[in-house]
């Protein structure tokens, strides 16, 4: 458990020290402060001084409040600048340490936290061992002699569970990713649920923590699950590689590939992927192809081979057809070259139309950015009014005679977005359009030039010796024989192929199966009865707190993310956030009981959770003090664990009175101001 | 044909897009930072301001006069062009209290100016280009007299033509 035993404020000003100290006990701790006494100062130091100011939205010194870092105010009206400040931060779990952390300081960076082995603030000794550490920087938090969170984490005995991030890299959980669940800070804090918690590009951040603070199995099935989706892209790649090969041999053969799925799918039907290959103007399957050529082969070669002379008249006839066909073609590929000069002249307009584009979009995303930076200055221009007679001035540098209105910077972005996805388009198709003419292109080319020879060794042949037998017969044969060689290798190679996508089909069901076995139900009796219990507690301490927007057997905690659901009507089957149907004040009295829900879970199950629970401002949006009080009587019953709550109670004595007489508590009272002058 | 005969017809003007260039804040932040990076006691004639406002509106003509630069001014180099947008700009800034005129002739960066500049200078990914080529230029390279000796080789040359 982690127990706040104490904390001290050390300001030194150019008038002299401030500051301030006290101590906390185990149980309720109630500190109460009126509006502006520096009640959230003290809070935001004890995050402050354990390395969660990341809750306050931001990192180091520049979360904390002026009177820490810039100028104490005492008393009211004379202003003290600070020179330099230190947090302390005494806290406890089976040791005592003390955290030293500067908020402002020269000598030292705000990511440096010193911590003393012992009870620097409670205890008589003052002179301790301490080791510097560091908080946020770059392997603060993995390097071990020196990063602060790992120290606390194993402070804590927390073995921070490890989670995949959306890049798919593995990463450990983060303190301040637990802290939201025991700490809620008054300005965000009581929006939603765990609405301070800093994103670290790592999904469902808020179910992991559930899951860590009761110590859930499902965590090693959500692992699994993870792995197996990473199986799965790994599959992804194979596939697409394999993809590229189907593509490439069919190419290679002048076919066209069919059949085959860009992404992995289960193939039942092999036979249905194949090269198609064009055979007097009609696509038959490369094997078919090879078996046609075979059999032209097997009918040439138990002819006899003809002389020149008993060929003649076919020769002359088959000259004659070709000459025609070589026209037919040189006119397609005389028209398609220009045509393919026309594309790609027409592409590197668009390249250069998008490249002044996307100059276009910089500069006016500067201009955005220092429009802004202007009105922080602030610059009358940068509000669009003349800064000499404080007319409207349109964001424009045109001369005002010109009646035209133009666009708003950020509609001129959106503008140019568009265009700039509208080019990006253009070019796409037109790249497209290109290949493909070029494949076009190329495979004229190839048939002119087949035709051209088919052209001259007819002539050749016609000049022959009559009674000499038809080299252009022999030579078709032995061309033909080749031609089934080759498309012989290609079907072999086709078929290895189709083996290694059969193998990648039979993994792919695999690991579709293994998902689907993966237990929906991930949880484990264990986890069950946590769960139920978290509900039951969750619903009791409603009932506690007067909720009254949903009745109580609409309400239940969702297996799926832990958090609090209702439905919309009894019976139905759809369940919603709570937050959409609760009252603003019942969606605090539903943050109430969840926090509390949680900590009470963990007490009976002996899990992971800090045994600490730290609330500033609790009472929202008008609470009736009754609720409140209800709430602070529920955290009372808590002797052995720790409770701090920050609260105003409406500056008044009597709201004080109403809300806490009778109950066991410590009462902190910060008088007047946090931060005084030290004697 | 009948039913295209139009029985009403309605204009909406509509805003229109405009270059960055247009805007004044964008404009002055160029100004200041041109006053900044690249002229001595941060202070400039109206000409040399024209000049590297001209340079920075594309990269063709940062590349030009990068390239004069480099060839230690003996490469060609044109005329530049200069835009009433820019006086527009430097009334505003003037007006604003980013920079003021004094001598009656020459820009000068105020308190303010240094602020704004400050505050576009912590921002790394903001102008990257554009502080890239004005910290290349520095303050020592284009003087004065150097766009003083550029202009007069212009009336010489229009004179000859």
């Amino acid at each position: 458990m982690l127990k706040i035993r104490a904390i001290k404020l050390e300001i030194n000003t150019i008038d002299g020290l401030y500051g301030a100290e006290f101590s906390f006990t185990a149980g309720l701790n109630i500190i109460r402060g009126d509006n502006s006494t520096g009640k959230s100062s003290l809070f935001q130091s004890i995050l402050y001084g354990l390395g969660f100011e990341e809750l306050l939205g931001g990192k180091n010194e520049k979360t904390m409040q002026s009177v820490l870092k810039d100028q104490v105010e005492y008393p009211d009206g004379k202003l003290h600048p600070v020179n330099q400040s230190f947090v302390y931060l005494e806290i406890e779990n089976k040791e005592v340490i003390t955290i030293k952390r500067g908020i402002t300081s020269d000598s030292r960076k705000a990511q440096l936290v010193d911590v003393y082995s012992g009870a620097l603030l409670t205890g008589d000794k003052k002179e301790l061992p301490s080791r510097p550490m560091y908080i946020h920087d770059k392997g603060g938090a993995s390097d071990d002699t020196y990063g602060f969170h790992l120290f606390l984490a194993e402070f804590l005995n927390w073995d921070l569970p490890e989670l995949i991030t959306t890049k798919g890299d593995i990463s450990h959980l983060y303190l301040q990713q637990i802290a939201p669940a025991f700490i809620v800070e008054q300005k965000s804090g009581w929006s939603d649920f765990f609405s301070t918690l800093p994103y670290f590009g790592m999904r469902n951040t808020e179910s992991r923590v559930v899951e860590f603070l009761l110590n859930m199995d499902v965590f090693e099935n959500e692992k699994r699950k993870q792995v197996l989706s990473s199986h799965k892209q790994r599959l992804l790649d194979r596939w697409n590689s394999l993809f590229i090969s189907f593509h490439k041999l069919a190419e290679k053969s002048g076919g066209t590939l069919r059949g085959l799925d860009e992404h992995p799918v289960i193939i039942n039907s092999f036979d249905s992927i194949y090269i198609g290959m064009l055979k007097d103007g009609k696509e038959i399957t490369i094997g078919e192809f090879n078996e046609r050529q075979k059999a032209d082969l097997a009918l040439l070669e138990r002819q006899q081979t003809a002389t020149v002379g008993e060929n003649l008249k076919e020769s002359e006839e088959t000259l004659r057809k070709l000459t025609e066909q070589l026209n037919m073609w040189s006119l397609n590929y005389e028209m398609l070259s220009p045509e393919l000069n026309y594309d790609n002249e027409k592409l590197k307009q668009y390249r250069k139309q998008l490249e002044d584009v996307r100059e276009d979009l910089r500069k006016n995303k500067g201009a955005l950015k220092i429009k802004s930076l202007g009105s922080e200055l602030p610059a009358r221009t940068a509000f669009d009014t003349c800064p000499t007679c404080h007319q409207s001035i349109k964001d424009s540098l045109l001369p005002s005679d010109i009646k035209q209105t133009p666009m708003r910077i950020e509609d001129n972005i959106l503008f140019l977005e568009a265009q700039q996805k509208m080019i990006e388009v253009y070019i796409e198709g037109q790249v497209k359009l290109i290949e493909d003419k070029d494949i076009k292109l190329v495979a004229y080319q190839k048939q002119l030039s087949e035709i051209r020879k088919a052209i001259r060794d007819t002539k050749k042949e016609l000049i022959q010796d009559e009674r000499l037998p038809s080299v252009l017969e022999i030579e078709n044969r032995l061309n033909l024989r080749k031609k089934v060689e080759f498309y012989g290798t290609v079907i072999v190679d086709f078929s290895q192929l189709i083996e290694e996508l059969k193998a990648l089909s039979d993994e792919l069901s695999q690991i579709l199966s293994r998902q689907k076995d993966l237990p929906k139900d991930f949880f484990s009796a264990e986890d069950r009865k946590k769960i139920a219990l978290l509900q039951e507690n969750f619903i009791a301490l409603l009932r506690k707190f007067n909720y009254q927007s949903k009745p109580f057997e609409a309400v239940k905690i969702s297996y799926d993310n832990y958090l609090p659901v209702a439905q919309k009507m009894l019976g139905e089957q759809l369940f919603y956030n709570i937050k959409f149907d609760s009252s603003a004040s019942d969606f605090i009295r539903c943050l109430w009981a969840y926090y509390t829900a949680i900590f009470k879970t963990s007490i009976v199950f002996k899990s992971n959770h800090p045994m600490l629970l730290i609330f500033d401002e609790p009472k929202q949006q008008d609470m009736a003090i009754g609720n409140f009080k209800s709430f602070l009587l529920e955290l009372s019953q808590f002797k052995q664990q720790q409770i701090l709550v920050f609260a105003s109670f409406e500056n008044s004595d009597d709201s004080f009175e109403e809300a806490t007489s009778g109950l066991q508590f410590s009462l902190t009272r910060i008088e007047e101001k946090l931060i005084k002058p030290v004697a | 044909m009948e039913d295209l005969l139009i029985k009403r017809l309605s204009f909406v003007k509509r805003p229109i897009p405009i270059p960055a260039e247009y805007r004044p804040m964008y404009k002055i932040a160029l100004i200041v930072m041109i006053l900044k990076y690249c002229c001595r006691g941060e202070s400039s004639s109206l000409l040399k301001l024209h000049l590297f406002s001209w340079a920075l509106a594309s990269e063709k003509n940062m590349e030009a006069l990068r390239n004069y630069v480099i060839s230690d001014f003996k490469s060609e180099f044109s005329v530049w062009g200069v835009e009433p947008a820019l006086n527009r700009a430097l009334q505003f800034s003037v007006a604003d209290n980013v920079c003021d005129i004094v001598g009656g002739k020459k820009y000068k960066l105020t308190e303010k100016g240094s602020r704004f500049f400050e505050l576009i200078r912590a921002d790394t990914e903001l102008f990257e280009a554009e502080k890239a080529f004005l910290l290349f230029i520095g303050k020592s390279h284009i003087t004065d007299s150097r766009i003083t000796a550029i202009t007069q080789k212009w009336k010489l040359f229009y004179v000859k033509n």
